[in-house]
């Protein structure tokens, strides 16, 4: 089969650290070619030197067996390289047809031609079978469609080779047949694709070859017919992970926080709460599970006193709330891992240690005189501490902490929210996009809060998560609590069909 | 890492050997020698210790001015309001000053705080307009330098009109600040320097400041761990209108001592382009309004020795303003760091 792209010897150094180590592999006309990998083994460098937005350090890329340099986006477009980010770059207030000429270097004159493109772009969409509405602003499309935006605007300006960074983390598993179906679809006619996740069964099921990264380096290439889950599995990780059966508590300690008939925007099916009440205990993990969209987020923000509630009552410790806000319960000792970690847990600009201490600075260990004088000394070595205690990957705890990778942001998070003790820890999709060993430590960071008598809210769309380490499983639909089930030996029939409404 | 501090240091220094290149093209045009017109302007600005004085006494109000918007937009909030703000902090201090008639150091201090406390106040009207009501503070802000401007006209024109000239009679000669060594800098200078310094120990070494900068960076994750973001946005409103309003009455005492029109025009606007072109450090800022100044001392010797208007200093000025807001978005662009980091890897090579 012809080559499309051959990445050769390929190695980008920040610093001392190595991102990517001499890693090679080539994409062939029509497959999927998967790239499979822990969080900070180096893909997401890997593709964006692929993009043009890093230089590699050494090695070399080609293009139809002809060597090219690639210095920016725009380049990497001109050589028919297409790229879907896993968050989408969409300006939201726009029309998806808005959306997918946007920024078109052909534009030929001051004006643009709406209907000639309009009939271009809906060709190419029945072409792939790309569902989209083309004259809905993005904001009404759902998360699947606005994917489909993407990957049209990829092909409408050329693209041959189609890079899906972790196209189906935020997607429902009926939206990822859908987007399985255009990929086969897109394979078939010719183009290639570069699939990255870290999802076994996704895996499996929808490459062609996988090529498995770990630290940087790339360990070999295989095809999907010789290779099993295992294989894959192992080869990733580097070593066997034992499965493991966390013990679940079934006596709870007194409740940390209870929530009773609260309601916020009733009316909102997906953005609302409706009469919820539920407690968590001292010592207990309260597993929420839903389908994302079901209110969790507007919970969450509820009981870290981000939001105020419209209606119903809220105890912390016993105490009934009356003022809602997030400096309040942090004094309570409410600690939050939010949804969302560069918009709400991370000051991006700032560094690794600035980050850690955030909450933190008016501390004796970390100021004179109640913040008069930062001991910036006691600060970076506290912060050293952390990166060794919560295995923080990072050139220097001065670095920005925007550059970490995705599993290292989560570990910076963690090292400041879990220091304080909390009494109450509300973990939102807190395994997000990371990998298998990453995944391990939150989950196992969690278990030692828990046994340390602290409350844990863990709210997930990952229902083997929930199931792994919640002791209580509460399902939510529609901004409604379904019903609540024991952690131990749950009845997973009945949740799911919870999760469905039923 | 280090690479991005470097750039961010070089950028500014490029922008201004750039603006002058073209100024010097500016000059041979109009038929001056370049480097006898810039000898000259050297020599107005630093050449004596009198020449000296007066670039830092123009520096004063800059320093001030640059340190206010400094100072806001740290904290993620847009004082565009800086003019207004110094000028309210002049027509307190004028009052104050020629009305009440006290004298000496306490007095002085009186005024001076007085000034900051005007200031502060007129800018917590675009704060407070913004926070409870979600205004846009720019453009209220800029709408309240109209408002102080005119107000100060009515002092000038009506109420603390001296005789039949349409100025404001001068503060007493009890009020004024000393000057430093005889020059035409005063305390004022030293007020600022100060005023600067604090600045920069606040937000760089205490708590309140770290957590300031955390809002202005990022809003929502501030606002998630805990830091009330309406409360800083407010406090930095207030000091920042304060940092103007001291300038303006450090200015009034120190150098102008009456309200006249077009008094302290273009101050504002000329602080947030200190602020921008010293990417927002409160040290740099200074630095860079020192600079200005010696352009504009500078380029009035440069008019007599060889006929080169003033205003290819404004040119100059006007030049490192683009080519520093130009030159820090062009470093973000990935084709830039393609270019240096092929550059860098070069380097490694020869070595």
């Amino acid at each position: 089969m012809e080559e499309i792209l051959r990445m050769e010897h390929i190695t980008k150094r920040f610093g001392d650290m190595y991102a990517n180590r001499d890693i090679s592999f080539d994409v062939r006309k029509g497959e999927v070619h998967t790239l499979l990998g822990e969080n900070g083994a180096g893909k997401s460098t890997l593709m964006n030197v692929l993009f043009g937005l890093y230089q590699p350090t050494e090695g070399s890329i080609y293009i139809h067996d002809k060597k090219v340099r690639i210095d920016s986006p725009a380049q990497a477009v001109k050589q028919g390289i297409g790229m879907v980010h896993q968050h989408f770059m969409l300006v939201e207030a726009m029309t998806v047809l808005e959306n997918i000429i946007l920024g078109d270097r052909n534009t030929k004159g001051i004006f643009i031609d709406k209907d000639a493109r309009r009939n271009e772009i809906q060709k190419l969409a029945d072409q792939y079978g790309l569902e989209v509405e083309l004259d809905k602003p993005i904001t009404e499309i759902a998360v699947g469609a606005q994917q489909r935006v993407e990957i049209l605007k990829a092909l409408y300006r050329g693209a041959e080779l189609l890079v899906l960074d972790e196209p189906t983390a935020a997607l429902t598993d009926i939206e990822v047949e859908g987007l399985f179906k255009v990929m086969n679809k897109l394979t078939a006619e010719g183009k290639s694709i570069i699939f990255i996740s870290h999802k076994m069964r996704e895996v499996l099921h929808i490459s062609d070859r996988v090529t498995i990264l770990r630290a940087g380096r790339s360990i070999c290439t295989l095809n999907r017919d010789e290779t099993t889950g295992e294989e894959l599995a192992n080869l990733m990780i580097g070593r066997e992970l034992a499965p493991s059966h966390y013990e679940k508590i079934e006596q709870p300690g007194e409740p940390v926080i209870a929530l009773r008939n609260v309601d916020y925007c009733k009316a909102s099916k997906h953005n609302g709460l409706n009469g919820v009440s539920l407690t968590v205990g001292r010592g207990e993990i309260v597993g929420i599970a839903g389908v994302d969209g079901n209110g969790q987020s507007q919970l969450a923000q509820i009981v870290t006193g981000v939001l105020v509630p419209e209606g119903g009552e809220l105890d912390l410790k016993n105490k009934k709330i009356a003022v809602f806000s997030p400096e309040g319960f942090i004094e309570e000792r409410v600690s939050h891992i939010p949804e969302d970690r560069n918009k709400m847990g991370l000051i991006g600009s700032m560094s690794i240690s600035d980050n850690i201490v955030l909450k933190s600075t008016e501390k004796p260990e970390f100021s004179k005189k109640k913040g008069l004088l930062l001991k910036k000394k006691a600060i970076k070595g506290y912060a050293e501490e952390m990166r060794e205690k919560y295995d923080i990957r990072c050139v220097s705890v001065e670095q920005e902490a925007r550059n970490l990778s995705g599993g290292n942001q989560q570990k910076v998070i963690l090292a400041r929210e879990l220091e304080g003790n909390p009494d109450l820890l509300v973990a939102v999709h807190p395994t997000r996009g990371l990998d298998i060993g990453a995944t391990r430590f939150v989950h196992d960071s969690m278990i030692a809060a828990r046994d340390r008598g602290c409350g844990v809210l863990l709210i997930s769309a990952d229902f083997d998560e929930i199931l792994e380490v919640s002791d209580r499983i509460v399902v939510m639909f529609e901004g409604q609590v379904m019903g609540e089930y024991p952690g131990k030996n749950p009845p997973i029939q009945e949740i799911s069909l919870a999760m469905a409404g039923k | 890492m280090k690479n991005t501090k470097m750039i961010s240091l070089l950028v500014p220094i490029i922008s201004v050997i750039l603006a002058f290149l073209i100024g010097c093209i500016i000059m041979a045009a109009l038929s001056a020698n370049p480097a006898v017109a810039l000898q000259a302007l050297w020599k107005g600005a630093f050449g004596s210790v009198r020449n000296i004085g007066t670039t830092l006494s123009r520096s004063t109000p800059l320093i001030f001015t640059g340190l206010c918007a400094c100072f806001a937009y740290k904290c993620g909030v847009f004082n565009l309001g800086g003019e207004g703000q110094f000028i309210m902090g002049s027509v307190v201090c004028t009052v104050i000053a020629t009305q009440c008639g006290f004298t000496g150091l306490p007095a002085i201090i009186i005024c001076l705080i007085a000034g900051a406390v005007a200031g502060g106040l007129w800018a917590m009207i675009p704060g407070v307009l913004k926070v409870y009501r979600g205004q846009n503070e720019m453009i209220i802000s800029i709408m309240m330098n109209y408002i102080a401007t005119l107000f100060m006209g009515v002092l000038f024109t009506n109420w603390l009109r001296d005789g039949s000239v349409p100025q404001t009679i001068a503060v007493p000669d009890g009020t004024r600040l000393t000057r430093l060594f005889g020059l035409r800098a005063t305390s004022a200078f030293i007020i600022a320097i100060a005023v600067g310094l604090i600045v920069y120990y606040f937000l760089f070494n205490t708590s309140k400041g770290f957590q300031l900068r955390a809002v202005g960076f990022n809003m929502t994750a501030a606002k998630f761990n805990g830091f009330a973001v309406e409360k800083y946005f407010l406090f930095s409103f207030l000091i920042s209108g304060m940092i103007a309003g001291l300038g303006g009455s450090a200015e009034i005492l120190g150098t102008q001592f009456f309200l006249i029109n077009g008094y302290a025009a273009g101050y504002g606007f000329d602080g947030v382009s200190m602020a921008l072109i010293g990417q927002l450090h409160p040290i740099a800022t200074m630095l860079v309004a020192i600079f200005f100044a010696a352009l504009r001392v500078g380029s009035t010797t440069m008019q007599a020795a060889t006929g080169v208007p003033t205003s290819v200093s404004d040119i100059i000025q006007a030049l490192v303003i683009v080519f520093t807001v130009a030159g820090l978005a062009l470093v973000k662009l990935p084709e830039f760091k393609a270019f240096t980091d092929r550059v860098f890897a070069k380097k490694k090579e020869v070595a």
